[in-house]
């Protein structure tokens, strides 16, 4: 193990985006990250708002015609090595947005997430649960640490 | 104070935050215009979350389409679908069982004190207290619990079904016991949580008198829920609502439209839901939790009006051969929007995101074309 992995298995900087989902996936995500009951940070996981700063990308919501562009400029400003996970069946598959087939079909929908940027790892759920999250977060770590 | 006016009317410095930034869960934009630090005119716009959910609901059945309107909100998804199935059932004339209104009821409080918690917590966490959003995270989790436990998911439990409740959802002895237990447990905690919180005298001083709206203007931008009555106003539909007919609350106000009355008004209406709660669980009647026995037909535009965690909540739709057409929503945090940036006004800019999250900012359910008629 390099000295860069040792020092990054010790900050692992989780970044959350948020891309016209419910808001369900993201409170949970949050939750599992920061509230005292499943509280990721003891397992030194992290949640930043800085993509410079992080890690692995979490992507909830099913990605909207306004969010494409964010999200693509997030996904480039953070540097390598970077893991992407998706989260909720939104960001899975477009979630109940996409596949609900009224007489109108949303036109506002670029998702799922696989479409605008690579995916390495999916929570399926909707909304997800904290313990999900923190398995698929957890499943990412190795891919990381390996990676240098 | 009855207005704040800015300075003057050429303001040069312009400090924009959003699409997607730090201080914000959500993805939002905010544009603050400001002089010497002190913000004179800030501007909200949202748009980005559009994911055009009355388009997708046009045709739809209407069982189909009140599940996907619980996919407007994660944080009151109870309040769509309750809201949603209302209008059908007033339509359609169908009778609920009492049973299955209490469990309404109960589902809809309980929805209450979490998205009250969050408020309370997000609150916390940006005056940077940790600590004490620790606490209600810890105390939101209680709820969040019971939630799971009557509707099988954290999030959205998909209780009401047209007729009712889904009968998952129906409680049985053990339920309400642990319901009841918990909730003393709850009211141990929040009486704890307030008593530290006002015993703060530091903490007090940072949110007294930030981000104040005056109770004119809020009656003027058609302010709603406990974001109107932390200024003074008691409106609260629940006290019109045949739901809670048997229930025996307050409604709680709060003087002065600033942070520490948000944060004191949220924290009350918490104890007013647990005794809603306790109430429900003492009188619930026996019975059946659905009414399968309606029929379907065509009706004209119907309209319903609830409160929930944040304020009013429109639904209106026509059925027709038992498809919606027309759907119309509104949120609450659509009236709110002006609340938030006009408490921002005459504010230091690092107090700007404290008085936008003190109106209870939810841009999820938000996000839907709208257009103003003026009169
Ligand atoms: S997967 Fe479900 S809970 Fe998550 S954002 Fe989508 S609709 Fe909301």
């Amino acid at each position: 193990m390099g000295i860069k992995s040792f020092s990054r298995a010790r900050a692992i900087h989780v970044m959350l985006v948020y891309t016209g989902g419910c808001n369900g996936c993201d409170i949970e995500i949050v939750n599992s990250i920061l509230s005292p009951r499943f509280d990721a940070e003891q397992y030194k996981v992290f949640l930043t708002w800085n993509p410079r700063e992080a890690d692995v990308l979490v992507v909830t919501g099913p990605v909207t015609h306004l969010n494409r562009k964010p999200l693509e400029a997030i996904y480039e400003a953070i540097p390598n090595p970077k893991l992407v996970v998706a989260a909720g069946s939104c960001a899975l598959m477009g979630g109940v947005y996409k596949n609900c087939h009224g007489d109108i079909p949303s036109e506002e929908i670029e998702g799922p997430v696989e479409n605008v940027i690579p995916v390495n790892a999916k929570i399926p759920g909707c909304a997800v649960r904290p313990q999900d999250v923190l398995a698929g977060v957890v499943s990412l770590l190795p891919t990381l640490l390996d990676a240098d | 104070m009855d207005e704040k006016v800015p300075k003057s009317n050429i303001i040069e410095t312009e400090i924009p935050m959003g699409t997607v930034h730090p201080a914000a869960l959500e993805p939002y934009r905010v544009r603050l215009f400001v002089e010497d630090e002190i913000v004179q005119e800030a501007e909200i716009t949202i748009g980005v979350n559009h994911r055009g959910i009355e388009r997708i609901m046009e045709g739809l059945p209407v069982e189909k389409a009140n599940a996907l309107t619980e996919k407007i909100c994660g944080i009151c998804s109870n309040s769509h679908i309750w809201n949603s199935c209302r209008t059908a059932e007033m339509g359609l004339n169908i009778e609920i069982p009492e049973r299955a209104e209490y469990i309404r009821v109960i589902m809809g409080e309980l929805e209450r004190l979490h998205s009250h918690f969050l408020y309370l917590a997000h609150g916390c966490e940006v005056l940077s207290h940790e600590t004490f959003s620790m606490r209600v995270f810890y105390m939101r989790e209680i709820v969040m619990e019971l939630l799971a436990m009557i509707g099988g998911n954290r999030v959205q439990y998909g209780c009401s079904v047209l007729g009712g409740v889904r009968p998952r959802c129906d409680l049985d002895e053990a339920k309400l016991l642990r319901l009841k237990n918990d909730m003393d447990a709850l009211e141990e905690n929040l009486t704890g949580f307030v008593d530290r919180f006002m015993a703060d005298s530091i903490l007090l001083s940072r949110v007294t008198g930030i981000g104040v709206l005056p109770q004119k203007q809020a009656i003027k931008l058609a302010v709603t829920g406990p974001t109107l009555r932390a200024t003074g106003v008691a409106r609260d539909l629940r006290t019109t609502m045949f739901e809670y007919d048997n229930f025996d609350f307050n409604v709680i106000t709060q003087p002065d439209g600033d942070v520490k009355s948000n944060l004191i008004m949220r924290a009350l209406e918490s104890f007013e839901s647990i005794k809603i709660i306790r109430q429900a669980i003492a009188n619930i009647p026996e019975g059946k939790v659905v009414n399968r026995d309606w029929e379907m037909f065509d009706t004209d535009i119907v309209q319903s009006y609830i409160e929930v965690p944040r304020g009013t909540l429109y639904h209106s739709y026509r059925l027709e051969g038992g498809r919606v057409r027309h759907s119309i929503i509104r949120t609450p945090s659509m009236a709110n929007i002006g609340a938030m940036q006009y408490a921002c006004i005459g504010d230091q800019i690092t107090d700007a995101q404290l008085c936008i999250v003190q109106c209870d900012p939810c841009f999820t359910c938000t996000d839907r074309a709208i257009e103003i008629i003026r009169r």
